[in-house]
């Protein structure tokens, strides 16, 4: 029984400001924080492996993705470590997963009540739409498992993020940790009760995974962005089998979720060049 | 008739580093930069000297920003700035009779030319297509085939002027310099380069009906080979790119202006790749 854990870090208990997970730029709030984010993953472990799970991937989905503290984490584990992977915070997702947690999940850019969120790059995507419907990083990450008939689970973050994924996908239990006051404050439990409710949650979610269904968008699948600048529409309108739709807006067609994921990532890569 | 024509810097007489061209630069640049649109005016001169000429000149230095307006006559058009779609063709359509390439450099692994580049060498190790390796000079000549406008015209090093000939032999040829290696040219002074290519830009207008739109044969096959494997991750990510090794990535369509647009995307993407992880 495989199970997938992507982990984010905006929405870990009592985050509320980016130095506190900005890896980049040292600062002792992020040392804190990246082990409060550690724990939050190992908790989710420790309930899934409770209900039945065996085997166990976590993906580092934050930053520069390598901010896991090996010696907080179980030693059964495998970890994915890096940022520059295709499908980046669903790497190496298959067919043999039961499902998959979204641990530490932030709101999509634009949600009023989202601490810290952003979609991928907040400095050029502006909105994403997936066959019109507005995505968060869940919602796109979401789509990717589908593709691979792989079942979201358990999401857990602010209240914004979990009742946003609980609105797309009815069947994913929700763990929430936090409520968010705008954009760079929260109202949170503490870091030790964060715990015991994700590895409640978790535990509850692997034994129904069953119950859980794969979210999957029909095809053609149609990506639209909005960029934050018109120079990042220029660069990506060049792309060949982009579609400029706006002086802000770029658009791209495909059959296959997978090949509009590496498209995504490809043009927030792309605009950030601009 | 109407003259297209794309004015780079490596080419210009006397240019033997990055430090000339390098429009950051405030002691060389300023005066390379006056010699490079003063070679671009004895050009401009030539050519109206065998026919009138309606001018636009895509400036295709770097940031693109290089003209000097009080070196150029009044009438000409100067298309400026970058990024833009076609990068140095933008501007090109049907409507020109012909084109000219002034102050142009070899393509990058080229022997015995200076500064030789083919648009980045930050992500662009080489760039053919179908199985011939291209300077900018082809590949640029190409998107001017496709509108159906000949390159009549080359200045630059021997290197870039002799390759670009033996391709396309219709074109006249104003060699400027002798690359020795990378970083060293034998030069004509600028006042001698001036001359030689009013003359030659002269003798490739009146020879303008002799010369041919280049053109690669359908279906075209883009091969790009990286600097580094980082550069290929990236570009791989683009629909319709095929990944033949660690650093060789392959783009195939049957249209010119396509595979172009897939060749200057994946000099940008591959960029990205450069910054720190």
């Amino acid at each position: 029984m495989k199970l997938y854990i992507s982990g984010d870090m905006e929405g870990v208990a009592g985050v509320s400001s980016r130095q506190q997970v900005d890896a980049r730029t040292p600062h002792p709030e992020y040392a804190i924080y990246r082990r409060y984010y550690t724990q939050e993953i190992a908790a989710a472990v420790e309930g899934a492996r409770g209900a039945g799970a065996t085997e166990v991937l976590v993906n580092d989905s934050h930053g520069p993705m390598r901010n896991l503290v090996f010696e907080e984490l179980p030693e059964d584990v495998r970890v994915i470590f890096g940022n520059r992977k295709p499908y980046s915070m669903v790497q190496d997702v298959d067919a043999t997963f039961v499902g998959a947690f979204f641990v530490g999940y932030h709101g999509a850019i634009g949600d009023e009540n989202a601490v810290l969120c952003h979609t991928y790059t907040p400095s050029v995507i502006y909105e994403v739409r997936i066959n019109g419907i507005v995505c968060s990083e869940a919602t796109i990450n979401a789509g990717l498992l589908g593709h691979f008939g792989v079942p979201l689970l358990m999401v857990s973050g602010d209240r914004t993020t979990v009742e946003g994924v609980q609105a797309q996908m009815p069947w994913v239990r929700g763990v929430i940790v936090k409520e968010s006051i705008g954009s760079f404050a929260t109202n949170s439990v503490s870091p030790q009760t964060a715990r015991l409710f994700i590895r409640e949650g978790a535990a509850a979610a692997f034994e129904r995974a069953s119950q859980a269904k794969p979210y999957r968008f029909e095809a053609p699948i149609t990506l639209d962005v909005h960029l934050a600048k018109t120079e990042q529409a220029d660069y990506i309108a060049v792309a060949p089998g982009f579609q400029r739709t706006g002086s802000r807006g770029i658009r791209f067609v495909a059959q296959d979720f997978p090949t509009v994921f590496k498209a995504f990532v490809a043009a927030f890569r792309l605009g950030a060049m601009a | 008739m109407k003259l297209f024509i794309s004015a780079d810097m490596e080419g210009t007489a006397g240019v033997c580093s990055w430090a000339q061209v390098d429009p950051a630069n405030v002691s060389e640049y300023p005066v390379y930069r006056r010699y490079m649109i003063r070679e671009l005016a004895a050009a401009i001169e030539g050519a109206r000297a065998a026919e009138a000429c309606d001018v636009t000149i895509r400036d295709s230095h770097w940031n693109q920003t290089n003209v000097l307006w009080d070196e150029l006559p009044a009438d000409v058009r100067a298309i400026t700035g970058a990024p833009s779609p076609w990068s140095m063709n933008d501007g090109i359509d049907a409507s020109f009779g012909g084109a000219f390439f002034t102050g142009y450099h070899g393509a990058i692994g080229a022997e015995n030319a200076t500064l030789a580049h083919t648009y980045s060498p930050d992500s662009i190790y080489s760039v053919s297509v179908n199985g011939v390796r291209c300077s900018e000079a082809i590949l640029n000549a190409a998107m001017l085939g496709y509108h159906g406008v000949p390159l009549l015209l080359v200045t630059g090093d021997r290197t870039i002027v002799e390759e670009t000939t033996r391709m396309m032999p219709w074109v006249t040829g104003a060699i400027v310099e002798e690359s020795i290696g990378y970083y060293a040219v034998n030069s004509l002074a600028p006042a001698a380069a001036r001359a030689l290519i009013r003359d030659r830009a002269q003798t490739a207008i009146a020879g303008a009906k002799d010369a041919r739109p280049f053109t690669f044969e359908p279906p075209f096959e883009l091969v790009i080979e990286t600097a580094h494997t980082g550069n290929a991750d990236f570009i791989e990510l683009l629909p319709g790119f095929e990944r033949l090794s660690g650093r060789t990535l392959r783009y195939a369509c049957d249209d010119y202006a396509l595979a172009f647009r897939a060749f200057l995307t994946s000099m940008r993407l591959g960029g990205a790749a450069n910054a720190p992880a």
